[in-house]
């Protein structure tokens, strides 16, 4: 037999040989939305900790990957930080193994956000309608606004993006509104943040949890009063666009998974929601 | 000559940023990245979110899994090929199977990313896996195998092969006592070039092979993997925060110092072996 | 049982030659036949529409390419006579393996250059709203495409025949016209076929330019405005690829855009491959 040969059987019998479940410990792979990641990235490994024999991996990629991996089966946890859309629960509904469990595991503030040197130039407080005309593409300028003269740099969200959904749904009437006024597209908050923080004259929307000196969180006018995006308005309802954050997982889920998601729901992961920075549910 | 050289002059001018900026952007690179390249980064002591719970440790290992294991798979088939088109296929289909390794070259590396994708992730259902992202960077880097390993091989002086035929030396014996031993530092030249080749791609394993945070050592070739490349992708959108910056330009500058270590070893193996054959 | 062993290595390299191109145009079927062949030249990309114009990122992506050759050509050949005609042969060496080295950089952190150094610096000297533009895209594959056309010159320009440089030299030729009339046309193959590979370079680059390109599905307002965020096929594939549910429309639109890179990528190589 040629050395060649012998290197192949060893390579298929690695392929088919080493099944996904061979081993003693339990990996879990947990996808979506970079705004429940923190929560569960620093919620998996304070579990590893506690749990040596179980590792979570986690990914993000935005809400929509997060319910996709439901649908297809790539992931063990899905995250999402919006509803998922009737045709989305429809594709969820008629899985072949299942159906999947939706749980709220905090809330948080869509803040609308702008660069520092607009928050400072006068532009403290917007109307859902000024901040519609901003993404609209009928106000283009911050001066029309009552803020510093300097053109406007709208940023928007990849369309799946679950902070996208639910900022267009209130701001533009519709989750998948178009918006031709925006002039970026960004992926993650992280990367919308540090646009947002380099710029002079940048708006965009993000999770409350990633206000920072740079890049501020605006009060919305809701009937005549103005209502900062804190963890207070979040709670007494006031902040219009709130949401709930939520892990998906299947009904015939393993073991593991349902305590792990009872981790999240635990004094212990509802500490870490609150030191992300989001409202915790319980 | 006594007319000023003008076209000399302008020619340095436009030569000059050509000259200048890429030696440029290496420096700032490895000048930014230098002092965040210290114990910390590996122990990732004192960090904590960012997927950096462990350092760069498990980075490094996930980089270094699929890169060795691309070239484990890609190496034997390359080699093979090679040696079955020189041993067995006329001068017509060789050059037929050298324009389709050029064609297969021409295929840019995402849509080597997306083919895997369909079949590894979903149609196999292996997920997204380390060996998915072997296979991917395997097909990637074979072109390059395969073509360094012919050149390799029909560069054997056509005497030496005639000379083990006439003693009776059976196709097998040639190969291992004429033809490796003269063709194996090209070949593992061309071998070296695919593992830094394999190090520096990162498109076509993002979504095929890696995750975020959470691995350190996958348990098996069926889980997912953490690389420096990708890692580098996600710290790149922390641009606002200062310590995350240090950290990604620390990890480029070890992932180009791993890059450099292979590819070097390759440029030097490859003047060694040009030496010798030219003689003393 | 040589043979056979050998076989299967060449037998495994056709099927992974046949299947690749074979599973990308299964995949992107579902796409032809929903939105049909049109959408290559229509412009609205909004997948919950079902609408699946290719046209912006097909502009975007010949603009970053134009952008990076007309930048990289010119510098690099001339890099490639400085360092192969002017400088002494020790210096020579030194700076091919000095493009050699920065070759290997990847494009990821070439990335990391775009997005923080060249961004904030397109931004304020050119006064933009955002410096995530097609001119970063094309500046940043510029940057990386040149030590390739360098390298290819140089090989090209050492491997004229010492007879044709003498004959030159014998015609009383200076140095201008050597250059021009003698060397760069016994070169230009070379050089060709090094503008060909990075041409396939710039075509299939997708992290550098996924960073600075700014995503913008939209065409270009004039189509000639290079300073306007905007699209390419890789950065519509990388930043979509991850959401798109296996089986969709979407899914299999970005399939097409990926049967589309394949099928540039291809056409420029059998251009490199076909000799003049």
């Amino acid at each position: 037999m040629t050395h060649n040969n012998r290197f192949f059987l060893m390579l298929f019998s690695t392929l088919f040989l080493a099944s996904p479940d061979a081993d003693a410990g339990v990996s879990l792979h947990a996808a979506g939305s970079t705004t429940v990641l923190p929560i569960v990235s620093e919620a998996a490994s304070a579990y590893h900790k506690a749990h040596p024999d179980i590792t979570i991996t986690v990914s993000g990629g935005g809400s929509g990957v997060g319910i996709a991996s439901m649908i297809q089966g790539t992931a063990e946890i899905g995250m999402a930080s919006r509803d998922t859309t009737p045709e989305e629960q429809a594709q969820l509904d008629n899985r072949a193994d299942g159906k999947v469990d939706n749980m709220v595991i905090a809330r948080d503030a869509v803040a609308v956000v702008v660069s520092k040197a607009v928050y400072l130039g006068g532009i403290t407080h917007l109307s859902l309608a000024q901040i519609a005309d901003i993404y609209r593409g009928k106000v283009s300028n911050w001066k029309q606004l009552g803020g510093p003269d300097a053109k406007i740099l709208a940023i928007d969200k990849e369309a799946s993006r679950g902070t996208r959904h639910v900022f267009a749904e209130a701001v533009l009437g519709s989750s998948h509104a178009r918006a031709p006024g925006a002039s970026l597209i960004t992926g993650s908050n992280n990367e919308e943040q540090a646009i947002v923080a380099r710029s002079d004259q940048a708006i965009g929307m993000l999770s409350n949890a990633w206000l920072n000196d740079r890049v501020r969180g605006i009060a919305v006018d809701v009937n005549g009063q103005s209502i900062k995006p804190t963890i207070a308005h979040i709670r007494d309802g006031s902040y219009p666009i709130s949401r709930g954050l939520h892990v998906l997982l299947p009904r015939h889920a393993a073991p593991e998974v349902r305590d792990f998601v009872h981790f999240l729901l635990s004094v212990d992961g509802q500490a870490i929601v609150k030191k992300a920075g989001y409202l915790p549910v319980r | 000559m006594a007319k000023f050289p003008w076209m000399k002059f302008a020619i340095l001018a436009v030569a000059l940023p050509a000259l200048t900026l890429p030696v440029a952007c290496f420096s700032y690179i490895v000048w930014q990245g230098l002092p965040s390249l210290n114990w910390q980064i590996f122990s990732g002591q004192g960090m904590s979110g960012f997927g950096l719970e462990n350092g760069l440790y498990g980075q490094l290992t996930g980089s270094l899994l699929l890169m060795l294991g691309a070239a484990a798979i890609a190496a034997p088939v390359a080699i093979g090929t090679a040696l079955f088109s020189r041993l067995y296929l006329n001068n017509r289909l060789r050059t037929h199977i050298i324009t389709l390794l050029h064609l297969m070259q021409g295929i840019p590396p995402i849509v080597y990313g997306l083919c895997g994708l369909v079949v590894f992730v979903h149609i196999l259902h292996w997920g997204i896996s380390l060996l998915a992202g072997m296979l991917i960077l395997a097909i990637i880097i074979m072109p390059v195998l395969v073509l360094n390993s012919l050149h390799a091989l029909e560069r054997i002086p056509l005497e030496h092969t005639e000379a083990a035929s006439s003693l009776g030396l059976t196709d097998a014996q040639l190969i291992y006592r004429v033809w490796l031993p003269e063709a194996w530092p090209a070949m593992l030249t061309g071998l070296l070039l695919g593992m830094a080749r394999a190090l520096s791609e990162t498109a076509p394993i993002l979504f095929t092979a890696t995750v975020f945070s959470g691995v350190i050592w996958p348990e098996s070739l069926f889980e997912p993997v953490t690389s420096l490349q990708t890692h580098i992708f996600y710290l790149a959108q922390e641009g606002a925060n200062a310590q995350v910056v240090g950290i990604a330009w620390g990890a480029a500058t070890l992932l180009i110092g791993l890059i450099l270590l292979f590819s070097s070893s390759a440029l030097l193996l490859r003047r060694m072996d040009k030496r010798q054959r030219i003689g003393p | 049982m040589l043979k056979p062993g050998l076989g299967l290595a060449i037998l495994l390299m056709l099927l992974a030659a046949v299947a690749v191109p074979v599973f990308l145009l299964q995949a992107s079927i579902p796409f032809w036949q929903a939105a049909g062949i049109s959408s290559i030249w229509s412009s609205e990309w909004y997948p919950y529409e079902q609408l699946y114009g290719l046209l912006p990122a097909i502009i975007g992506t010949s603009w970053a390419i134009l952008i990076s050759l007309a930048i990289a050509i010119p510098c690099s050949v001339a890099a490639a006579i400085a360092a192969s005609e002017m400088l002494p042969p020790m210096l020579a060496e030194k700076a091919r393996i000095g493009m050699e080295v920065l070759a290997g950089i990847p494009s990821i952190v070439y990335g990391l250059i775009g997005l923080w150094v060249l961004l904030p610096l397109l931004q304020s000297s050119l006064d933009l709203l955002t410096g995530h533009s097609l001119l970063a895209a094309g500046l940043m594959l510029a940057l990386m495409i040149l030590p390739t056309i360098m390298l290819m010159t140089m090989d090209a320009l050492q491997q004229v025949p010492a007879d044709q440089r003498e004959a030159g030299l014998s015609l009383g030729l200076d140095w201008t016209a050597q250059l021009t009339r003698i060397l760069l046309p016994a070169a230009w193959p070379g050089i060709r076929s090094g503008i060909l590979l990075s041409l396939g370079r710039a075509l299939g680059e997708t992290m550098a330019v996924m960073l600075v390109v700014g995503s913008m599905d939209r065409l270009p307002q004039p189509v000639y405005n290079i300073l306007q965020p905007a699209q390419t096929l890789t950065s519509r594939i990388g930043r979509e690829i991850g959401e798109a549910a296996f089986g969709s429309i979407h899914f299999s639109s970005l399939m097409a855009a990926g049967l589309m890179l394949a099928i540039m990528g291809l056409s420029i190589s059998l251009l490199a491959n076909k000799r003049p």
